[in-house]
């Protein structure tokens, strides 16, 4: 890189295009995630009893929470992108199907909605079942994971639909009315026009739920998931050292919560420097 | 089949009360320039983007180049005949240049990409900005912007082209950049129908002048008829208003 400055160079430019310092410098917050894995291994060297064994204990629940997140996080992105499309089309039925969804949902808590999603819709699968005649039905057995993730999806989805459909209608009027204007369907415009330049809109706020949804998942522990706060419990039923079990599960989440937010922030920065 | 090109009805639009558009009619010949001039809020946006039914409008019938604007396959058909430039140039402001213009070649034309590339650099030779084709539409000015606007809208070989104010919304030196590639297609034969109170360019490029007011057309004539001896008073109201700047 050349360091030296362009005197006069910039002035006749008709409008400089601010770009962030990409590269050259490294985001100090990295430093914190940093600061926490370190105390998590100072704990685990200095005091191996408890630390070690809980870390060890709950780290397949790691494994679960992540995947339940990640897997749910997908289907989300999908769900909201359905959801937003439905809560914009100019289709009375489509429009009312997905406004009637967001709005109910919204105003449902996510812990009873994974309740019902383990405990109650089984049941009402197996009376369809059985007004049916359908053994397959009867015999429906609910998976505690793939019911949890079915409850993620469906609640964190409504929030999903409005992100998107706030960074889908803060795009000018004007760039739908020229893809048009230039033959372009509908669903053309949409994924080359208008989705691109939402997608830079929304992934804060997308960012910002996919940690929340990492902290909520935290709640399929009653729903009989072996998650990390589950695990966590059940170290601490058999050990009876709530200081030590809460802390260090907290601290891994933490781990979890802020490389997500570093994740995030780097995104935004790459989806963002030319324009 | 001879006979106009546009022709447009009877036409009413009603925006809640607002009745914008009340019982237009105009025909537009092929190769014919036509310039709508009026105040704001004349309804002569409103036309000229029911043409390409960007506006629905609630009675009345367009038809352009043969093909009534009345079925979602036609209106797509229309589109593609007819390219429209707007006051706010729109470009796609996450695509360079030449992204503008190859777009909707190749999605909607189905051009392969060299040949999309190749008639787009054409296209920015032809307004005169041959050396803008990587660059993204915030780098460039306000008349290189609307310029890049007019290529885009020509690279997909319209028949016809509507002008929405395009130079309104520009700074003074950027409007006769503008103007000129304008002066350029006009020449060359397009149809073309600008809405503009630049009334250079109207009598240099127009056949006929049409005055707009309250959704209906008042008067239409020639350039020189229009400016030099209206007989009618509210054309001549408002040009007094117009041409004392």
């Amino acid at each position: 890189m050349d360091k030296q400055p362009k005197p006069g160079s910039r002035g006749s430019k008709l409008v400089t295009i601010p770009t962030f310092g990409r590269a050259k410098h490294i985001d100090p917050w990295w430093g914190l995630v940093a600061l926490v894995v370190a105390s998590i291994a100072v704990l685990v060297t200095v005091r191996p009893d408890p630390f070690r064994n809980i870390l060890l204990f709950v780290r397949d629940g790691v494994t679960v929470t992540i995947f339940i997140t990640v897997t749910a996080f997908v289907a989300i992105l999908v769900v909201g992108l359905l959801g937003a499309l439905g809560r914009l089309s100019r289709n009375r039925i489509i429009h009312t199907v997905s406004t009637l969804y967001v709005e109910l949902i919204r105003g449902i808590p996510l812990l009873v909605q994974l309740i019902w999603w383990y405990f109650a819709f089984p049941v009402v699968v197996q009376h369809v079942g059985e007004w049916l005649n359908v053994s397959a039905l009867v015999n429906y057995r609910a998976n505690a994971i793939s019911t949890a993730i079915v409850g993620l999806v469906f609640c964190y989805g409504a929030y999903m639909t409005e992100i998107y459909r706030a960074g889908i209608q803060s795009i000018p009027k004007g760039q739908m009315e020229a893809a048009r204007s230039l033959g372009m369907t509908y669903a053309q415009a949409m994924r080359h026009i208008i989705l691109p330049q939402a997608i830079r809109v929304v992934l804060p706020p997308v960012g910002n739920e996919f940690i929340a949804l990492l902290k909520d998942s935290s709640l399929v522990s009653v729903v009989a998931v072996a998650d990390l706060t589950r695990r966590g419990r059940e170290f601490m039923s058999t050990h009876f050292n709530p200081i030590e079990v809460w802390t260090m599960v907290a601290l891994i989440y933490l781990v979890m919560t802020l490389f997500s937010g570093r994740l995030v922030a780097w995104m935004e920065k790459r989806y963002h420097p030319e324009t | 089949m001879e006979g106009p090109v546009i022709r447009i009805e009877n036409v009413h639009k009603h925006f809640g009360r607002v009745h914008a558009l009340q019982g237009i009619s105009l025909n537009v010949d092929k190769g014919e320039v036509v310039v709508i001039i009026g105040p704001s809020g004349s309804g002569k946006s409103t036309l000229l983007r029911c043409i390409n039914r960007l506006e629905e409008y609630n009675s009345g019938r367009i038809v352009v180049d043969g093909i009534p604007l009345d079925s979602t396959q036609n209106i797509n058909a229309v589109r593609q005949e007819v390219g429209i430039v707007f006051q706010s140039f729109n470009l796609f402001s996450h695509l360079t240049a030449m992204e503008n213009l190859t777009l909707a070649q190749r999605i909607v034309r189905k051009r392969p990409r060299e040949e999309s590339q190749k008639i787009a650099l054409d296209l920015f030779i032809k307004v005169g900005i041959p050396d803008k084709a990587d660059s993204y539409p915030l780098q460039l000015s306000g008349g290189q912007q609307q310029r890049v606007a007019i290529a885009r809208a020509l690279a997909m070989n319209p028949k016809i082209m509507l002008f929405d104010e395009p130079t309104s919304a520009l700074d003074p030196e950027m409007i006769a950049e503008v103007l000129n590639v304008m002066l350029v297609l006009a020449r060359e034969g397009m149809t073309m129908v600008v809405i503009s109170h630049e009334m250079g360019f109207a009598r240099a490029a127009a056949n006929r002048v049409v005055f707009i007011d309250e959704g209906q057309v008042v008067e239409e004539s020639t350039p020189e008829d229009m400016f030099a001896s209206s007989s009618n008073e509210r054309t001549k109201l408002f040009l007094s208003k117009v041409l004392q700047i």
